[in-house]
């Protein structure tokens, strides 16, 4: 596959990719590699495979890989759970945010954060550290600090529930982050404000993956690379004018599309 | 049995007060519980015959506290150990029951005690000697927080009493600690009697050492407009049971009952609650909530009786479980009987497990599955705890006990 910067290692390469849940096959033979600096999105029908292949890299213990590998900064990571992803620089921004009623947002974010420092041989922060952090963090998607005060996600508007995401990965630093379908559920200035957090966030160290219906959020973030799933596979792999041509013509566009790799 | 057997042959105590015999009497014939009644046919067998087993010879040994640093005004008592407790304020007053009012409060409910339904009560009365007995009256509404702590010695079978009056308008935040030492049981009974326009903020917080089985049965009395709120939580017992008696005298009162109960290696602990209203306009919301590991037993059954008098009642029973061991069990009743037809009662159980996809959510964030674990289970109990009326000190020390449990 083609790549903006090759002369850089892959922070993320997904390599023949087999896996399924309860002896359900779901990806059959999926292949995608990331650069650093990269942004790559991934589109699709529904139930195509795009969110199984966030859970399978992020390490969701109800799928099981039966073939393939997933590297991540050249180790395989298929035996590492998924703490251990997270804490290396996985980041998966959730399609739909779970709500943990009685858990405080504040100190899940606390304690995830310092999760990550650890790893990285960083200082831990303190309760106070941490809130001048976080509030340094929330101006990035404009969220109000009594979304701090309150438990994870519950109550939390769609909208909301998206920017709380992107909090997350404000604070976590990931080095590759997977956002599944950030952009459903958005109205429009909701959408541009979490793809301006987004583009904050992201550097020339860092690889998104953009898993979305639309080419909306695809005009607030441009991607480098646009691949196509269907069955469980990429089938087809192009620049960012792919996504204009899903948008004209629908997925039946790519219905004679035979599979690239 | 040993104590089972001491009644049988009308040894159990020496020179019995006039309660006491009054009770053996009511036990001689039948010193057991109907194992096959609903009330105790889920109990396990030879756990209570082991709660049976311990000697009520009491030794004396001054109770050893869970926690030294309190605030000068909460008020501590030690059931058993405090001789007298009389204070007269200004915005309050507590004083001490007399013997004589104490004889004849117990003497009037035991005259309508079932065997079965109040066995717990009887075998307390039976064993209980008037040092083991705490009565207090209390008035006004700026009442300091109380705490009276419970307890059973090392090998023995301790029983205990608390009976509490609170007079019109008073207003105050109880907590009962009840502490099983290793290999003991503790049999507490305690009645509380609210009086109009009352609120009391009751905690009983029960714990355990190894081998130690708790009998706690509660009574409360409520007349109208009286706010009568518990939040409890029951851990670490070989063998421990709950009963709960609401009586809403004349209706219009408000009870709020939130309970836990953590179970786990071959624990079994159990709750039964019967709540009735006597009157109209009655209220009661019931959370119970259970979390069972290893292979231990969490038994809830609760009633709530709505006669035809106690129309406009509006009553809420919801049983939430949590199973955390393939090997654990859980049995859950919430049940209801109404007569009366205008009426809002819902009742509810749900059993489930640890929430795989909140698990997976913390744990793609870099929590370990033992600390998103600990945050789930924090979440679930903190409901609960929340009812307890418990200072920050004393949080701090059930803060421990639970990470412990």
């Amino acid at each position: 596959m083609q790549t903006k910067t090759k002369e850089l290692d892959p922070i993320l390469e997904v390599n023949n990719l087999f896996a399924s849940t309860e002896d359900l096959p779901i990806l059959k033979g999926v292949t995608i590699s990331v650069n650093p600096g990269e942004i790559h999105a991934i589109m699709g029908r529904n139930g195509c495979g795009k969110s199984t292949l966030s859970k399978i890299i992020a390490g969701h213990p109800s799928y099981k890989i039966t073939k393939g590998e997933i590297k991540f900064t050249g180790q395989d990571i298929k035996s590492l759970e998924p703490e251990e992803r997270a804490q290396s620089g996985i980041f998966l921004g959730f399609q739909y945010p779970i709500e943990i009623p009685g858990v405080s947002n504040l100190e899940f974010l606390r304690v995830a954060t310092n999760a990550r420092r650890k790893f990285l041989k960083k200082e831990e922060l303190d309760t106070f550290d941490f809130e001048d952090l976080v509030r340094e963090k929330l101006d990035l998607v404009k969220m109000d600090s009594a979304f701090l005060s309150r438990s994870i996600n519950q109550g939390f508007s769609g909208g909301e529930k998206k920017r709380n995401e992107i909090l997350q990965m404000a604070l976590l630093e990931p080095k590759i982050a997977i956002l599944d379908e950030t952009d459903s559920g958005l109205d429009i200035d909701a959408l541009r404000i979490v793809a301006s957090g987004i583009k904050k966030i992201s550097n020339e160290n860092t690889g998104i993956i953009l898993i979305t219906h639309y080419q909306r959020l695809l005009e607030e973030i441009k991607p480098d690379y646009v691949h196509v799933m269907s069955d469980g596979q990429i089938i087809k792999t192009g620049e960012s004018d792919l996504a204009l041509e899903l948008e004209k013509h629908g997925y039946e566009w790519t219905d004679n599309f035979t599979k690239e790799f | 049995m040993h104590i089972i057997e001491e009644i049988k042959k009308n040894e159990l105590v020496r020179n019995p007060s006039e309660i006491q015999k009054i009770c053996l009497d009511k036990l001689k014939l039948n010193p057991l519980p109907n194992i096959k009644s609903e009330l105790w046919r889920l109990s396990n067998k030879s756990k209570f015959s082991s709660f049976l087993d311990f000697s009520n010879i009491n030794k004396e040994s001054r109770m050893s506290l869970p926690y030294k640093n309190i605030s000068p005004n909460i008020i501590r008592l030690i059931i058993g150990e405090n001789s007298s407790i009389n204070l007269e304020e200004e915005t309050y007053s507590i004083r001490k029951l007399k013997d004589s009012e104490i004889i004849k409060y117990i003497k009037k409910n035991i005259s309508n005690f079932d065997q079965n339904d109040h066995w717990s009560d009887l075998l307390n009365h039976c064993l209980s000697s008037k040092s083991n007995i705490l009565g207090l009256n209390i008035s006004g509404n700026q009442v300091p927080p109380i705490e009276i702590f419970s307890s059973s010695s090392s090998e023995c079978f301790n029983a205990k009493t608390l009976i509490l009056f609170c007079e019109k308008n008073c207003k105050v935040d109880l907590l009962q600690i009840n502490i099983g030492n290793k290999n003991s049981s503790l049999s507490q009974s305690t009645y509380l009697c609210l009086e109009e326009n009352t609120t009391i903020n009751h905690g009983v917080v029960s714990y355990g050492e190894k081998k130690s089985n708790l009998l706690n049965s509660l009574n409360v009395i409520q007349k109208e407009k009286s706010n009568y709120s518990l939040g409890s939580i029951h851990f670490k017992f070989n063998y421990a049971r709950f009963e709960i008696r609401i009586n809403q005298l004349k209706g219009a009162a408000k009870t709020t009952i939130k309970g836990i109960q953590i179970t786990k290696k071959n624990d079994q602990i159990a709750t039964y609650t019967k709540i009735k209203f006597n009157g109209p306009n009655g209220f009661v919301d019931q959370i119970n909530k259970s979390l069972a590991d290893d292979k231990s037993h969490a038994i809830f059954e609760g009633a709530i009786i709505v006669p035809k008098v106690a129309q406009k009642t509006n009553a809420s029973q919801l049983s939430r479980n949590l199973l955390i061991s393939r090997h654990a069990k859980i049995d859950t009743k919430p049940q209801l009987e109404i007569i009366a037809d205008d009426v809002k009662c819902k009742h509810g159980a749900t059993i489930s497990q640890l929430n795989e996809e909140e698990l997976f959510y913390m744990r793609s964030r870099g929590l370990t599955l033992a600390e998103a674990s600990k945050l789930q289970l924090s979440s679930y109990f903190k409901e609960i705890i929340e009812c307890i009326p418990i200072s920050k000190d004393r949080w701090d020390l059930l803060d421990v006990l639970l990470q412990e449990n």
